[in-house]
């Protein structure tokens, strides 16, 4: 019944703790670098790089990390914050990129920018 | 309250530079490319989301001979109209329009969101898969309509339709009145997904 990758795995995801942000029937992006976070995690399990459902309990137990260190305070809550985390914690565990590799690009990247 | 906002958008600064180091290392590793993004997303911005439903409502606003056939047999009436492929397809095909009149108002409720018409919907709200919508949407449809804002008169018969995986069901809206002199594309524009599951009607904008 299910045919595309993209269908199946969000709609995995809806009714469950990591459900993501929508509205009028789009997935709501609050700005670029979630809708990026998003697509990149979505294209990387599409390819088989992980399993989505592996990637979605990075996810979940990020979410919960969240929570527990915010247990009354929920102001600061951006779900694509815990989706990168989860992504960046995927990457690392299927050893597509490595963490070094990751904060060497991310200081180099900030550099270039300044 | 402004340091919070500070807060924040430090925050935002350093969560788009983690993603651009994320993409772009990605990318010069040869795993992913630029357009990967943008072409995995087209599933949602482009090809199957709520514009298809309100292409195929327009459609039935100017077109009343293309309204019975939507409702007489909904995939291959859809089919007339140049949409992406899948619509009619595997998960279209069981797609059934069911057309507001001035005597009947249609809701469409589902268990499952595996059962939600997302080619012609795209995604369900949150509220939607919750157990309490569903059931006390059958159970008291006209109240459950006026908490979404929207009360049925006593004289207007109440529907409710339960998608399964057999069938799954959308709301054709009556179309809104003071819209006489609107293109099909200004039409496409006043339907909305809460309209076309019926907990809310068309309005002229």
């Amino acid at each position: 019944m299910l045919t595309q990758f993209e269908h199946f795995a969000v709609t995995e995801m809806l009714g469950k703790p990591d459900s993501p942000p929508r509205a009028n029937g789009t997935l709501c992006f609050g700005s670029d670098w979630e809708r990026t976070s998003f697509g990149i995690a979505l294209a990387l399990a599409k390819e088989g790089y992980f399993e989505w459902d592996d990637f979605r309990d990075e996810l979940i137990a990020s979410i919960r990390t969240w929570e527990d260190e915010h247990p009354s305070d929920h102001s600061s809550w951006n779900y694509y914050d815990q989706f990168l985390t989860a992504l960046e914690s995927a990457v690392v565990k299927t050893n597509l990129l490595t963490a070094s590799e990751l904060s060497e690009f991310f200081t180099l990247g900030d550099q270039v920018n300044q | 309250m402004s340091e919070r906002f500070k807060y924040r958008e430090d925050r935002e600064a350093y969560s788009a530079a983690r993603v651009r180091a994320l993409e772009a290392l990605l990318i010069k590793k040869g795993i992913i490319t630029d357009r990967t993004v943008d072409t995995v997303l087209e599933f949602f911005e482009t090809k199957m989301g709520p514009f298809n439903g309100a292409k195929i409502v327009a459609r039935a606003w100017v077109d009343p001979a293309f309204k019975e056939r939507l409702v007489a047999d909904t995939p291959k009436a859809i089919a007339e109209l140049d949409l992406p492929d899948g619509m009619a397809g595997a998960e279209g095909e069981h797609m059934r329009a069911v057309a507001n009149a001035p005597g009947v108002h249609n809701l469409i409720i589902c268990t499952l969101c595996s059962c939600y018409p997302w080619p012609v919907l795209g995604l369900p709200p949150y509220w939607y898969k919750d157990p309490t919508f569903r059931s006390r949407a059958a159970r008291e449809p006209r109240a459950v309509l006026a908490e979404f804002g929207l009360p049925i008169s006593e004289d207007v018969e109440v529907k409710v339709w339960d998608s399964s995986a057999q069938i799954r069901w959308f709301v054709v809206p009556e179309r809104p009145a003071g819209t006489e002199g609107l293109s099909e594309t200004e039409l496409e524009a006043l339907v909305t997904p809460e309209a076309m599951m019926g907990v809310a009607v068309a309005n002229a904008a």
